[in-house]
């Protein structure tokens, strides 16, 4: 009988005996709809008053002393602005969110405008309050507006032409894409999908190594005639098909969330995912599994039982959240060395694959290698770890 | 036959073992008796091969126990202090693993199966799963899975343990009756009745060290007593941690 029949029996007890747990089963489907559920809630929390509502509703202005600037109030409603007479202190509705901006005209307006003088306006604003951001713009771009119409008409009044003050002819060309707008909400993804690598093997794992001992059954097991090598690449194996199926699911439901639900009405965007770019995804995860597996048996040998295993290993995905977040709130550009970190690689290729960027061959590659390399050394570890008589005992 | 020389082994400062040597033969049943912590288990860890002596050297049927593991291995059916038993699987799962990792065919393993759970009277249980058995029940999926390959030699940690009347009289039914198939059947026990009621030789051991070994006339006639329980207090100094009855 050679090596690999016996990591055969091996598999198929701990596959069979898993199938048979509740516990495996439903922590498996249960963390692989975790991240696509919990991406749903926040576009639809979020996205609302960061994207649509903002730009689509008419931009509220609340205004202290409009009576003096009656012509700068007429631009202003011509321009689809909600006016608000504010006869309270500005500041205090600011600070108090009663208003996300206050348009004050000074006493020294009226004066200063009739003799051709810089009359004074003051925008009350909350710098610290991203979701009155846009308001404030769209407020400061209709001043700004106002003021190069009145001055254009004093020069053409003079007699010269307007374009005089104006040397440069400024164009913007806004180079993001659908996919890039959304990429506060896209780049959660990638992490969604290194915590469900982590979750869905966890518990065949611990099962096998920390339940088993707990349990009894190791001791007996270690007396039939198997290398100690065998054992633990039988129980690895076994995790694998459970991580897999999490994994399924999990890219299953994200690609159901992007393509059916109505995301437009929330992020003002569409997201495509592209039944490559889920075939992908899955293809450069799945080295990742053997990480966690290994990492995660490395682990519940150390520990005396099934639940304090379990809180340990429930540590290990946070660790590639780190580099996730950052991933997350800084756009990182890719390189070849980044690759050879397990999981910032993966996630770094997966968010330029949801994004649509292009991305070489070569990286997707060096990350599996590397992964699967420092996979191997964790596992060599791991058999290690097996070998030693303690593994019997667990930590003392 | 089992041979052990002049065993040695210590957890951190504890010497478990100090020096331990006897010989089991097949067609015998032979006991390891000493009181709790005499070093019985751990003398048995090592013949069945998940430790490994400091000094000192352990064979089954000439096989090694630490240069040659898998022929001893393959030569050894033991029941360990712990035997649990995965409770997701039947007790006919239980088993069927063990004989699989043995390298059985399907054929002989079902055979084996069979034969076991005929001698053992587990008809009722076979394919239940084992969650909820009872520990007698527990004990002969646990033998069963033992002795799948049907090994010669087999080696039984406190058998008796936790057994009720009934399952006690049938194990040591089924330990003769293993002896009389002419396997060598080495077991540890600190029940002195147990001992004497079913033992052919007698290794008596304490604080790691064999104090007395041979057969019940041989202990009688060199401890100088007029019985076997009282020839054992004798060896050992002490009757604590020993049980009569």
């Amino acid at each position: 009988m050679s090596a690999w029949q016996r990591i055969t029996v091996v598999f198929w007890k701990e596959v069979t005996d898993n199938l048979r747990d509740r516990r495996s089963l439903f922590s498996a489907l249960l963390s692989s709809l975790i991240g696509p559920v919990l991406m749903l809630v926040l576009i639809v929390l979020l996205g609302q008053t960061l994207y649509v509502s903002a730009r689509e509703k008419p931009l509220v202005l609340a205004v202290s002393g409009a009576e003096r600037a009656p012509q700068l109030m007429l631009f202003l409603e011509q321009n689809g602005v909600d006016l608000r007479l504010l006869a309270s202190d500005p500041q205090t509705a600011v600070r108090n969110g009663l208003y996300e901006v206050v348009l004050v005209i000074p006493n020294g307006y009226q004066e200063a405008f009739s003799q051709g003088l810089p009359a004074p306006v003051q925008l009350v604003m909350d710098s610290s309050r991203q979701s009155a951001s846009v308001s404030v713009n769209r407020a400061r771009a209709l001043v700004n507006a106002y003021n190069l119409q009145i001055g254009n008409m004093r020069l053409l009044a003079r007699g010269i032409s307007p374009t005089v003050t104006q040397p440069l002819a400024i164009q913007q060309l806004d180079m993001a894409t659908p996919e890039s707008k959304a990429g506060f909400f896209l780049n959660m993804m990638p992490y969604f999908i290194v915590l469900v690598v982590f979750l869905g093997g966890m518990y065949v794992i611990i099962d096998t190594t920390a339940g088993e001992r707990e349990r009894g059954s190791l001791e007996p097991l270690l007396i039939n005639p198997v290398a100690r090598w065998e054992f633990v690449v039988g129980k690895l194996m076994a995790a694998i098909p459970f991580a897999v199926l999490t994994i399924f699911i999990t890219l299953v439901a994200f690609a159901i969330a992007f393509n059916f639900f109505p995301l437009q009405t929330y992020i003002g965007i569409h997201i495509r995912l592209s039944l490559r770019v889920l075939a992908e995804i899955f293809l450069i995860s799945i080295p990742m599994i053997v990480l966690a597996s290994a990492l995660q048996m490395i682990i519940a040998t150390f520990t005396r039982s099934f639940k304090e295993a379990q809180t340990y290993v429930a540590f290990l995905p946070l660790i590639p959240a780190i580099p996730g977040i950052g991933l997350a709130l800084l756009p990182i550009k890719a390189s070849m060395w980044m690759m050879l970190i397990p999981t910032f690689g993966q996630q770094l290729i997966i968010n330029k694959l949801m994004v649509g960027e292009p991305i070489s061959l070569s990286y997707g590659l060096v990350s599996a290698a590397a992964t699967l390399v420092i996979s191997l050394v964790l596992v060599f570890i791991a058999v290690r770890l097996y070998e030693q008589e303690r593994v019997l005992f667990g930590p003392r | 036959m089992i041979q052990v020389q002049d065993l040695r082994k210590s957890f951190g400062k504890i010497q478990a073992l100090k020096e331990v040597s006897f010989t089991a033969a097949d067609g015998e049943i032979s006991g390891l008796l000493g009181p709790n912590g005499a070093g019985k288990t751990t003398t048995l860890r090592i013949l069945y091969t998940v430790l490994q002596p400091d000094q000192g050297r352990a064979a089954i049927d000439g096989y090694d126990t630490v240069g040659q593991k898998l022929e001893a291995q393959r030569r050894v059916g033991a029941l360990p202090d712990s035997h649990g038993l995965y409770p997701r699987l039947t007790a006919r799962e239980n088993i069927r693993y063990f004989g699989r990792l043995h390298g059985l065919p399907e054929q002989v393993l079902e055979q084996n199966i069979d034969h076991l759970v005929d001698l053992l009277e587990m008809h009722d249980i076979e394919n239940r799963r084992t969650e909820g058995f009872s520990s007698g029940q527990r004990i002969k999926v646990a033998i069963a899975r033992a002795l799948i390959h049907q090994p010669k030699n087999v080696l039984l940690d406190e058998p008796t343990n936790g057994l009720d009347v009934m399952s006690t009289r049938a194990m040591r039914v089924f330990i003769r009756r293993l002896r009389d198939e002419g396997h060598c059947v080495l077991f540890s026990s600190h029940v002195m009745q147990e001992v004497s009621a079913l033992c052919d030789r007698i290794i008596i051991i304490n604080h790691g060290e064999v104090v007395a070994c041979g057969s019940p006339e041989e202990l009688i006639h060199s401890t100088g007593q007029s019985n076997l329980e009282d020839a054992f207090v004798s060896a050992i100094g002490s009757e604590e941690g020993l049980v009569r009855a």
